[in-house]
């Protein structure tokens, strides 16, 4: 017994000494990195978990790091000097999957590869996109891209200066290979393109022809598609390619799934160091773009990084500290970090809506619901009765341009989708919201009316009961739909919201076969060079019609051959007046029919900075046109060019 | 000694039967959800195209890569013939990363946060109990209300709290992650001490809210064995109350190490709620992205690994009571 007794003391004593040394560590712990701390204080994160429309939901994990000594770290460089990094946030949200630019699901954030603008600082495509103008600038390639007079090809220069990591040049065998194992093996790429573009032929090492599929009369089948391929797909190196593909046997999946920890990149960073909770880029000194035909310079930051966090709250109250400068994340009411905080955060714009908005998240109508294929009234009543300023007062914190001040339409608010349609012609069938009184009028005059006094409206005898859904969490989407369930009320029309979890929602609303909901939020493409065609497209091509598994667009159903042709016609289009008259007949159409509405215009990417070390970041007020798109998107990476630090 | 043998061959069958059902409610469990992560996986992978039948086929290819178009029994098969080759499959919210290399990485964050947080907050939780008991009077009233204010507040609240006052208000504190933010992992003091802050809040966050419980479950079973006759009846022998108290705990303390073990065998679950609000790297929060994806392969992994890691630590309880605790081998032993 004595001994027990003696034993539990032990155990106790090295208890009480463990606690007491932990203790003495908490005590003595410093804030991680004081030279970046603000010097006002910081408020708490919100609870607001808005997951950006086109960025991945932060419900992806972030999971540990391994403890091992940094793999790819060069010399005795273990920490990331502070004036010498430039930190991102919201932009990555797991741990790397892989750096394999024609591979499968890459969650990299310096290798995201999409039409409003790739991430170009380590992999690059021929040209950079800038989607405040629409302009397409050379980045690999030399000088602007050529048509021939049909539209069936498209010739492409390369640059003689640019070269790979490894120091071999890059050639037009590259942009060739790249999209024949991206069709080849089926990824991304090669689904997206390989139905519209036929082949690319190098004609010579630094010339590629782009030909395009054609139809049946030799019609280019779209040629607009090709323009995005120029904006979004990365050059990889062709040798690369095929020591991939040696290596994995010429096996598909293998290929998608090579981490390619090996590949060379022709972009002015390459990998430092990852793991479960930071992703870290360094600067390539020999980088070809300080060639005066490029940049003619270095980049600002030697490294750019983005550290892990859980979620939008943690992440959020590391913007606020100062220890992300770049934050693509959706912060309510942003205003106060630097109107009542007095924190160094900036926008884009000054005022409301603080941020360039290029998609527009939409509610849509589920055409396998009779009541709701049959009635168009019924789908332009709800919609003309929903609050819109709540919607974007509430959900959004005045982060989207009112409909007053941009008006309904197919288009985004950007000055050159604006541009394409007549205001005029539309004017009448256009709608701002809260007109309770007009939908109960419309919904009357097409004889949908409450006939057993219960305050409910009736069709065929029956009640109308929908319901209203989007994914559970993504918290400003379910103010929105709260805010539609509410004017139905307000006509008589019962809608009652649902929210299901992101991995159930995504299952049932691209089942063309899905009655379960009804009335269901998504948001179609924001911008790239083919818009508003792609935005027109996923709103009503019959194409998508019965597809299984459709992430594409026209999630609801909608058949309306009028609009199809159109749709079918204006890829070819080359008369400025004829585009913008095709486009106005599908506004028209698409405010009468109502398949779908607007709920707001949102950003497709957030972009504030937090300027406690680095400032000169992109303004609307500082005339230079750089793209407000965190710093390495599109034409955004210019931005990097220009950095300077806080004195 | 027959009559151990035949006490652990019992015991031994019944973690094997448990660990067989187990296995197969790991598997199919996640699977009853009603959603599709092939569709997600096939949604990340297109992007925005407009060529919907290419859909199709990228979502066939992703069908057949992970075996979701073969029937569930052959399903089941598959898992039972990769899991005996350690093969713990493709995780489909990390695709393409391996379900062991995604374990393999945070289990370690994960048991060093866990198990020194439990054993600590077990530890001052039951010294707190045990002396409440014994001394009673004005300790007692307030340790028992403290405890079960502080048992009482939601993980969450308290860790958020934490985070407020000490990192975002008096910034003695780091704001998250398991390191600082500015630093690459490299054997020095610097990083370890680094470490070693981040370390704290998260640490702090689950003893608190383990001290409570633990407190007051002590309280009661040492109050419990305080009033029992064997302590009167060794007070009567004149027996030194020091001697008394050893036989107390030593008696009210046999619950609490079945609580202890049960907690170190949930441990690898991670700690969900210090993980999300600290950023703190390890399985909880893994799990529940796996969860929130219906990512089938990592929740089944992760589930897996608690359960044989609770029957472990159930089996080992139940080997050391037999010698342990008189009661237990009385029973059976059939004496």
């Amino acid at each position: 017994m004595k001994q027990r007794t003696k034993k539990l003391i032990a155990l106790l004593a090295v208890a009480a000494m463990s606690v007491s040394i932990l203790a003495g560590c908490g005590g003595a712990a410093a804030p991680a990195a004081t030279t970046a701390e603000p010097a006002a204080e910081a408020e708490a994160a919100p609870a607001e978990e808005a997951a950006p429309a086109e960025e991945a939901a932060p419900a992806e994990e972030a999971a540990p790091a391994e403890e091992a000594a940094p793999a790819e770290a060069s010399g005795d460089v273990t920490d990331l000097p502070r004036n010498e990094t430039l930190y991102f946030g919201g932009l990555q949200w797991g741990t790397v999957n892989s750096w394999n630019p024609i591979g499968a699901n890459q969650n990299c954030w310096a290798l995201a590869s999409q039409t409003f603008g790739s991430r170009s600082c380590m992999f690059e495509t021929l040209y950079m996109y800038d989607f405040l103008t629409g302009n397409l600038y050379p980045f690999l390639a030399d000088g602007d891209y050529v048509w021939n007079d049909d539209m069936t090809e498209l010739t492409v220069k390369i640059k003689d200066a640019a070269k790979w990591s490894d120091g071999k040049p890059v050639t037009a065998n590259d942009v060739v290979r790249t999209f024949d194992i991206s069709v080849e093996i089926a990824n991304g790429t090669g689904t997206t393109y390989g139905a519209y573009i036929d082949s690319i032929e190098a004609v010579d090492d630094k010339t590629v022809v782009f030909h395009l599929a054609t139809n049946e009369d030799g019609v280019p089948k779209n040629p607009l598609l090709a323009l995005d391929y120029l904006v979004a797909v990365y050059v990889a190196q062709a040798d690369w390619i095929d020591a991939v593909v040696e290596r994995n046997g010429g096996d598909s999946v293998a290929i998608l799934n090579d981490k390619a920890e090996d590949v060379p990149y022709s972009g002015a960073y390459g990998p430092y160091y990852d793991d479960d909770q930071k992703v870290v880029l360094v600067r390539n000194d020999n980088y070809w773009g300080q060639d005066a035909s490029m940049f003619g310079s270095l980049a600002v930051p030697k490294y750019l990084a983005h550290a892990i966090y859980a979620d939008n709250a943690a992440s959020e109250t590391a913007f606020k500290a100062g220890q992300i400068d770049v934050n693509q994340q959706f912060v309510a009411n942003i205003q106060n970090l630097w109107l009542e905080d007095g924190l160094p955060i900036s926008t884009f714009y000054d005022d409301e809506p603080y941020g360039v908005c290029l998609t527009m998240p939409t509610a849509w109508y589920n055409m396998n619901i009779p009541v709701l294929k049959e009635n168009p009234a019924l789908r332009k009543a709800i919609a003309m009765a929903v609050d819109y300023p709540s919607i974007i007062a509430s959900a959004m914190t005045n982060q989207s341009p009112s409909f007053e001040d941009v008006p309904r339409s197919l288009m985004n608010p950007t000055e050159g989708e604006q541009a394409l349609y007549d205001h005029d012609a539309v004017a009448d069938l256009q709608w701002v919201g809260n007109d309770i009184e007009g939908a109960k009028a419309l919904l009357d005059e097409a004889g949908i009316v409450d006939s057993d006094g219960d305050g409910y409206r009736e069709w065929n005898g029956e009640k109308i009961s929908l319901n209203a859904c989007c994914p559970n969490g993504w918290s400003d989407w379910q103010a929105a739909m709260e805010i539609v369930a509410a004017a139905g009320e307000k006509i008589g029309v019962e809608i009652t919201t649902l929210y299901p979890e992101w991995s159930i929602y995504q299952t049932v609303f691209t089942n063309p076969d899905q009655t379960e909901y009804q009335i269901f939020m998504y948001s179609p493409a924001s911008a790239a060079p083919s818009s508003p065609w792609a935005r027109a497209n996923a709103f009503m091509n019959k194409d998508f019609v019965g597809v299984q598994n459709n992430w594409s667009g026209n999630f609801g159903q909608y058949v309306n051959e009028e609009a199809d042709a159109i749709l079918k016609a204006i890829p070819t289009m080359q008369d400025e007046q004829e585009i913008k008259d095709a486009y106005t007949e599908l506004t028209k159409i698409y405010l009468t029919e109502v398949p779908s509405f607007s709920l707001m215009y949102r950003p497709a990417a957030f972009d504030a900075v937090n300027e406690s070390v680095w400032t000169n970041f992109p303004s609307a007020a500082d005339g230079r046109g750089i793209t407000p798109n965190n710093c390495i998107s599109g034409y955004a990476i210019k931005a990097l060019y220009e950095l300077e630090l806080v004195e | 000694m027959k009559g151990y043998r035949k006490y652990f061959s019992k015991k031994i069958i019944w973690f094997l039967i448990t660990l067989l059902v187990a296995v197969i409610l790991n598997f199919i469990l996640p699977r009853l959800m009603p959603s599709d992560p092939v569709s997600a996986i096939t949604g990340k992978m297109v992007g925005s195209t407009t060529d919907a039948k290419a859909v199709q086929q990228i979502y066939s290819r992703f069908e057949e890569e992970f075996g979701t178009n073969k029937p569930i029994v052959v399903q089941f098969f598959i898992f039972l013939k990769n899991l005996f080759r350690g093969d713990l499959g493709t995780s489909f919210s990390q695709y393409p990363r391996k379900v062991s290399d995604i374990i393999k990485s945070s289990i370690g964050w994960t048991l060093a946060l866990q198990i020194p947080a439990i054993i600590v907050g077990w530890i001052i939780g039951n010294v707190l109990g045990a002396v409440a008991a014994y001394v009673r009077k004005g300790w007692d009233k307030v340790v028992l209300p403290v405890s079960m204010f502080i048992s009482n507040i939601p993980a969450f609240g308290s860790a958020v709290i934490l985070l407020y006052i000490f990192a975002v208000k008096l910034k003695v504190a780091p704001v998250a992650g398991g390191y600082a933010f500015d630093m690459i992992p490299n054997f020095s003091w610097r990083f370890v001490k680094s470490v070693i802050e981040h370390y704290q809040l998260p640490f702090w966050s689950i003893v608190l809210i383990s001290i409570g419980g633990q407190a007051i479950g002590m309280r009661s079973m040492s109050i419990y064995e305080l009033n029992a006759d064997y302590v009167k009846y060794s007070r009567f022998l004149g027996i030194k109350d020091s001697k008394i108290v050893g036989y107390v705990f030593r008696n009210a303390m046999l619950p609490q190490v079945t609580g202890l073990a049960m907690s170190i065998g949930t441990s690898v679950g991670g700690a969900l709620v210090a993980e999300i609000v600290f950023s703190y790297p390890g399985l909880g929060s893994t799990m529940y992205a796996a969860v929130t994806a219906a990512d089938y392969p990592l929740i089944s992994a992760c589930t897996l690994i608690i359960t044989i890691m609770v029957l472990v630590m159930t089996l080992l309880l139940d080997v050391i009571y037999a010698f342990i605790d008189p009661r237990v081998k009385a029973a059976q032993f059939d004496i």
